[in-house]
C-alpha cells in the first residue's frame, strides 16, 4: 500500500510541469535526427546551432540569451505531435521549428488555435496560406513549383516526355497529384507519366525499366536525398544516364556524388540555398563558430537551417525591440508579435544564402537555381530565378 | 520480351538474395524448432560489419569472411545467452524475443553507425554487360552468383557432410540424436552461427546492391514469405522460392502495376496502385497458408506446437 | 486492505483518482496520460487474443488502424461518441476477416499469416482513397459527447480515462465466465480444450470479435487525438510495440497489459529525460531502441510471467511474511492466503 503511494507520488513529479522561468526566449526544434531521412537533418541542427551562435557572440538576441530545444522527430507522425505539445506546452516557446508534412497538416489547426509561429520543412503548396493559416511559415519554394520548373525547363530545351517518379507517401503523392492534376505538362507540351514506389524500397529497378521503355527526356525525382541515392543508382543497374534525372531542392545532398560516384555525373538539382563552404558572409559566421562548437553536417542542408535560424532570429529580434527592448511577458503575445513580424520580414540579409529573403508570402524566398553534378560535386549553373 | 527478360533477370539477382537469408531462417527452424524474426538484424549487422572493416582498410575478401565470421559468433551469443536460458518457453515468447533481438542489434548499429545512408565501398568491378539486349552490371552478376552459390553450397554441405549429417539429425528428432550421441546443444549452436554468417554475408551482399542504410533489415521480413512459400523445413524450398518471389517482385512492379494502373484510371477514380510490389509476397503468402500451408516443397505436419 | 476490496471497486477508485489528478497536468503529461490509457485499453484486446487465448497476432496495429478510419469517417459525418463503439464492432468483424481463414493454422503459422494481414491492410490503407484519403491522411473533426465538443488534451484524457475503466470492466467480466475460461484452457492445448467439450472454434471466434472490438475503440481513439488517421501510424512496428507490452506486463493477467503500456509508453520519456540531461541526446534514439530491445529479452528470460507477477510478488511480499511469522507465533496451521487472480 505504501509503496503503491510512494510509486504514484514519484509519478506525479515526473509528470508534474517543471516551471519555467518568466520572460525567456525558448526556441523549439524538431527534427528527423534519426529515421529514414536523417541525411537532411543538417537543417535542425543548424537552426539551433545558429541561436546558440548568437548567445556565444552576441549575448543572444538583443542581449537576451536565447534557450534553445532540440528533439527528434524520428519522422515518425506520433512522436512530432508529442514534441509539438512539449514545445508549446512545457517548454513555452515563441517560435517552433517543425519538420513533416504530415505532421505540420496535422497540426494545423491547433497551431492556429495556439497561435505560434511554426516553420516547417515541407514545400506542400496546401500549407502555404497566408489567410488561413496565418502561424505557418515554410523555407523556399513549394515543392509544386519545383517541379514546374523542373518541366519548364525540360520543354524548353525541345524535351517531350517526362516522368515524375515519387515515393507512395504524403511527400510524394501529394504535390505529384497537384501538378498532374494541374494540367501543366499538358500546356508546356509534354507527355507526362508518373511512375510510383515505395518509400522504403531499396531495389526500385522495375520502375527503372518502365521508366527506360518510356524513354523520357526528364525523370524528376520528387523525393528527398535518399530515394534519389536509390534512384540513381538502380538507374545505373538498367543504364539511365544521370544526366535525364532531376531533383527538388531537398535532392542536393552531398551524399549523391559521394556514394555513387561517376553513377551521378548529370544529375540537376534546384538550388534554394547556397552550398557549404561557398563564398559568402554567412560561411565566415559558420566557421567561426566551427573554432569552438561541433557541426554536425557541413552540407547544403545545414545552409537551409542557418538560414531558419536568422530570419528567427529576426523576428524574435523585431518582436522584443518592439516591446522596448524587454522581453514580453505574456507568451501570447510575444507569439502574435513575433509571427507580425516575421510577416513584416523584407530585404533580409541572409548572408548571402538566398538572395534577400522577403517572408510576406510565408515562403521567405522563391528563387533558385540550378546545379549540375560535375566531377563528383554540384555546381551551380545559371543566374537565380524566380521560382513562380 | 526484352523488357520482361530484364525484368526476370533483375528479379533472379534480387530473388537470390532473398533465398540466402531465406536459407538460414530455415536451417534454425530445422535445428531448434524456433524461427528467428530476427534475422534482418543478422542482415545489418553483417552489413556493417563489412563495411567497418573495409573502412580500416582491411582488403575485401578478408573483410567479406572476416564479416562472416563475426556474424558466426553473434550468432553464437544469440543462441547461448538467449536461446538457451528460454529452451521451454511457449511458443510466443521465443518469436518475441527474437523480435526484441532484431529490436537490440538495429539499435547498436544506429548507436554506432548513425542513421545516415552511407557509401558502400565497392566490392565488384564497376561496369556491365550488355547482352541480347539486357543491360546488367556487373556488380548485379556477382551478388546474384555469390547468392545462389552460397546457398548451393550449403545444400551441398547439408547433404554431403558428417556435420551436415548431424544437424539433419538434430532436426529430424532431437531425443533420438541425443540419444545417440549427438550433442546437441553444440549443433543448436552451429545452426545459429551459420544462420547468422549467411545472413551477414547475404547483408553485405544487398548493400552492394541497394547502399548501406538501416532500411535493409526490412528485407528481413519479406524473407518470411519466402519460408512459408518454400516450405518452412525445406532448405532447397527456401533457395527456390527466394528466386520465384524475386522474380515476382519485379514483374508486379514492371508489367502488373502498369496494367492495373491504366485499367483502374479507366475506369475509377483510384490513381495508383502504390507499393503493390512489396504487398504481392503478403497476398501470395496468404494465398499459401489456406491452399497448401506447408509450403512448395514441405511436408504436411511439420509445425511443432 | 486493498487486497480485500472488490476488483471493481478498486478500478473505479483508481480512476476517480486519476480524473482527479488530471487538472494538475500539463498539456504534455497530459497527452502521455491519454497515450497509456488508449494503449492499455489496445494492449487489453491484445492480451485477450495472445495472452489469454494463445493466438499469436501480429496485424494488432492494422485492426487500430482499422478503428481510427472507420471513426474518423463516422465522426466527420457527425456520429459524435458513437463513433467509437461502431468503431469497435466493424473492427470485430475485420479481426474475424483475419482470424476467420487462419482458425486452420496454428501457431507461428497463424502468426505469420496475421503479419501478412497486417502488411495488406497497411497497403490498403494507402490506396483505398475514397475512403482513407491515402498517404496524406484522413483529417478528423473533434470528437463531440453528447453535443459538448472535446476541445482540448484535458478532456479528451477523461475521455480515454473512462473508456479504459470501462474496457477493463468488460475484460474482467469476460474474464470470469466459461467464455473466459474456456480462452485459458484453448492456449494450453487444442486437444485437451475438445477433449472437454469446448467448442474451439466457437471460442476462437469470440476471442478474435472481442479482442477486435476494443482494437478499434482503442484505434478510434487514437484517430481522434492525434486527429488525423495516416497509414504509416499503423504499421507493424505499433504491432510490436503492443506485443511488447503484453509480455512486459505479462500474458494472460488483467494487471499485466496495464503495466506494460504503462511500461512501454513511459519508458522512453523517462530514457529521454535521463538522456537530456546527461547531453547524449543525439544518442537518444538508439538508446531507446536498445533500452526496448533489451528489456522485452530480459524479461522474457528472467520474468515471463511479466511485471504484473513481479508487482504481485512486491505487493504482497511483507503481507506474506508477516502472516507467516504470525503463524509461527500462535503455532497454527493455517496455510498464507493464495495469490488472488485479479
Amino acid at each position: 500500500m505504501k509503496r503503491l503511494f510512494r510509486a504514484a507520488t514519484v509519478a506525479a513529479v515526473l509528470l508534474a510541469a517543471a516551471p519555467v522561468k518568466a520572460a525567456e526566449i525558448t526556441v523549439c526544434i524538431w527534427g528527423s535526427l534519426t529515421g529514414p531521412d536523417a541525411l537532411v537533418n543538417g537543417i535542425s541542427y543548424a537552426a539551433r546551432d545558429y541561436l546558440e551562435f548568437l548567445n556565444q557572440t552576441k549575448g543572444g538576441i538583443a542581449g537576451h540569451k536565447v534557450r534553445t530545444v532540440l528533439l527528434d522527430g524520428r519522422y515518425k507522425l506520433d512522436e512530432e505531435l508529442k514534441n509539438y505539445r512539449r514545445c508549446v506546452d512545457r517548454e513555452q516557446a515563441v517560435f517552433v521549428n517543425g519538420w513533416s508534412t504530415g505532421a505540420a497538416k496535422a497540426l494545423r489547426d491547433q497551431i492556429n488555435q495556439d497561435a505560434v509561429p511554426f516553420i516547417t520543412q515541407s514545400g506542400a503548396g496546401e500549407l502555404v496560406d497566408p489567410k488561413n493559416l496565418p502561424y505557418m511559415f515554410i523555407p523556399g519554394p513549394t515543392y509544386e513549383q519545383q517541379i514546374i520548373i523542373a518541366l519548364r525547363a525540360a520543354a524548353k530545351s525541345g524535351g517531350r516526355r517526362a516522368v515524375i517518379l515519387f515515393p507512395d507517401n504524403e511527400y510524394g503523392r501529394g504535390p505529384t497529384g497537384i501538378v498532374r492534376q494541374s494540367g501543366e505538362a499538358e500546356k508546356l507540351g509534354l507527355k507526362l507519366e508518373t511512375i510510383e514506389f515505395p518509400f522504403d524500397a531499396q531495389d526500385i529497378t522495375a520502375q527503372m525499366l518502365r521508366i527506360k521503355a518510356f524513354d523520357p527526356d526528364l525523370v524528376f525525382v520528387q523525393g528527398s536525398t535518399p530515394q534519389v541515392l536509390v534512384a540513381l543508382r538502380d538507374a545505373a543497374k538498367v543504364g539511365l544516364p544521370a544526366s535525364k534525372f532531376a531533383g527538388s531542392a531537398n535532392s542536393l545532398g552531398p551524399a549523391i556524388p559521394k556514394q555513387l560516384g561517376a553513377a551521378a555525373e548529370g544529375y540537376r538539382a534546384l538550388v534554394v540555398f547556397s552550398d557549404f563552404g561557398s563564398q559568402i558572409p554567412a560561411m565566415e559566421q559558420i566557421k567561426q563558430f566551427m573554432k569552438t562548437n561541433e557541426v554536425e553536417k557541413k552540407d547544403v542542408f545545414y545552409m537551409r537551417g542557418w538560414f531558419e535560424g536568422i530570419v528567427m532570429a529576426r523576428a524574435i529580434e523585431a518582436a522584443v525591440a518592439k516591446n522596448g527592448g524587454k522581453v514580453p511577458e505574456d507568451i501570447a503575445a510575444f507569439r502574435k508579435s513575433v509571427r507580425n513580424e516575421m510577416v513584416g520580414l523584407k530585404d533580409v540579409d541572409t548572408g548571402g544564402i538566398t538572395p534577400p529573403a522577403d517572408y510576406s508570402n510565408h515562403q521567405g524566398t522563391t528563387q533558385a537555381r540550378v546545379a549540375v553534378i560535375k566531377n563528383g560535386e554540384f555546381v551551380a549553373v545559371g543566374d537565380w530565378f524566380d521560382a513562380r | 520480351m526484352n523488357f520482361a527478360l530484364q525484368l526476370i533477370t533483375a528479379g533472379l539477382a534480387v530473388g537470390s538474395v532473398y533465398s540466402l537469408i531465406a536459407l538460414g531462417i530455415v536451417l534454425i527452424y530445422k535445428c531448434t524448432g524456433v524461427v528467428n524474426f530476427g534475422q534482418g538484424g543478422f542482415l545489418v549487422l553483417g552489413a556493417y560489419l563489412t563495411y567497418a572493416l573495409r573502412a580500416a582498410e582491411i582488403p575485401t575478401p578478408l573483410a567479406v569472411v572476416g564479416s562472416a565470421a563475426g556474424m558466426a559468433i553473434v550468432g553464437m551469443a544469440a543462441e547461448r545467452l538467449m536461446l538457451r536460458p528460454m529452451a521451454r518457453a511457449p511458443l510466443v515468447a521465443i518469436m518475441m524475443a527474437t523480435l526484441g533481438m532484431m529490436i537490440l542489434i538495429n539499435a547498436v548499429c544506429l548507436m554506432i553507425w548513425g542513421s545516415d545512408q552511407r557509401a558502400y565501398p565497392a566490392l565488384f568491378p564497376e561496369g556491365a554487360l550488355d547482352m541480347f539486349g539486357i543491360f546488367i552490371t556487373y556488380n548485379y552478376i556477382a551478388a546474384g552468383t555469390l547468392s545462389i552459390g552460397l546457398s548451393l553450397g550449403f545444400l551441398a554441405f547439408y547433404r554431403f557432410t558428417n556435420l551436415g549429417l548431424m544437424q539433419r539429425c538434430t532436426a529430424n528428432n532431437t531425443k533420438a540424436a541425443l540419444a545417440i550421441g549427438i550433442h546437441t546443444g553444440n549443433q543448436n549452436c552451429f545452426a545459429w552461427s551459420m544462420s547468422a554468417a549467411l545472413a551477414g554475408l547475404g547483408g553485405t551482399l544487398l548493400a552492394t546492391l541497394n547502399g548501406l542504410s538501416l532500411g535493409l533489415g526490412s528485407i528481413g521480413l519479406a524473407a518470411f514469405s519466402v519460408v512459408v512459400l518454400g516450405g518452412l523445413d525445406s532448405l532447397a524450398g527456401a533457395v527456390v522460392a527466394g528466386l520465384l518471389l524475386g522474380v515476382l517482385q519485379t514483374l508486379t512492379a514492371g508489367m502488373l502495376t502498369p496494367i492495373l494502373e491504366n485499367f483502374l484510371r479507366a475506369y475509377t477514380s483510384v490513381y495508383s496502385v502504390g507499393a503493390l510490389q512489396q504487398v504481392v509476397p503478403y497476398c501470395l503468402l496468404v494465398v499459401i497458408l489456406l491452399v497448401r500451408p506447408q509450403g512448395i516443397f514441405g511436408r504436411k505436419g511439420t509445425e511443432r506446437l | 486492505m486493498l487486497r480485500h476490496l472488490s476488483p471493481t471497486i478498486f478500478a473505479v477508485l483508481f480512476t476517480l483518482a486519476l480524473l482527479f489528478v488530471i487538472p494538475w497536468l500539463d498539456r504534455y503529461a497530459t497527452y502521455l496520460l491519454i497515450s497509456v490509457a488508449i494503449a492499455a485499453i489496445g494492449a487489453l484486446a491484445l492480451n485477450l487474443l495472445t495472452g489469454m487465448c494463445g493466438l499469436i497476432n501480429f496485424a494488432q496495429g492494422a485492426l487500430m488502424g482499422v478503428g481510427a478510419y472507420t471513426a474518423g469517417n463516422l465522426g466527420n459525418a457527425g456520429w459524435d461518441i458513437l463513433a467509437v463503439p461502431a468503431a469497435g464492432f466493424v473492427t470485430a468483424i475485420a479481426s474475424l476477416v483475419i482470424g476467420l481463414p487462419a482458425l486452420r493454422l496454428r501457431g507461428l503459422y497463424f502468426g505469420v499469416a496475421t503479419l501478412a494481414a497486417q502488411f495488406i491492410v497497411d497497403y490498403l490503407f494507402k490506396i483505398l482513397e475514397p475512403i482513407t484519403h491515402g498517404v496524406s491522411g484522413l483529417p478528423i473533426r473533434q470528437l463531440r459527447v453528447l453535443g459538448i465538443v472535446i476541445q482540448n488534451d484535458r478532456m479528451f484524457a477523461t475521455v480515454c480515462v473512462l473508456s479504459l475503466l470501462l474496457a477493463w470492466w468488460a475484460m474482467y467480466r469476460v474474464k470470469n465466465t466459461d467464455l473466459g475460461r474456456s480462452f485459458l484452457v484453448v492456449r494450453e492445448g487444442e486437444i485437451v480444450a475438445k477433449g472437454m467439450g469446448i467448442d474451439v472454434a466457437h471460442t476462437k471466434i469470440w476471442a478474435f470479435l472481442i479482442s477486435g472490438f476494443f482494437a478499434g475503440i482503442a484505434g478510434a481513439l487514437l484517430g481522434f487525438n492525434a486527429r488525423l488517421a495516416d497509414p504509416e501510424a499503423f504499421t507493424l512496428g505499433l504491432s510490436v510495440d503492443y506485443l511488447a507490452m503484453i509480455i512486459v506486463g505479462g500474458l494472460g493477467s488483467l494487471t499485466g497489459p496495464l503495466l506494460g503500456s504503462l511500461f512501454v509508453t513511459l519508458l522512453p520519456e523517462a530514457i529521454q529525460r535521463v538522456a537530456e540531461s546527461f547531453g547524449i541526446a543525439s544518442l537518444l534514439s538508439a538508446l531507446r531502441e536498445f533500452t526496448f530491445g533489451l528489456l522485452i529479452i530480459v524479461f522474457l528470460i528472467f520474468e515471463p510471467r511479466g511485471l504484473s507477477a513481479l508487482f504481485r510478488k512486491l505487493m504482497f511480499q511483507r503481507d506474506a511474511r508477516n502472516r507467516k511469522k504470525a503463524s509461527y507465533l500462535n503455532n497454527s496451521t493455517q496455510q498464507p492466503q493464495g495469490e488472488e487472480t485479479k
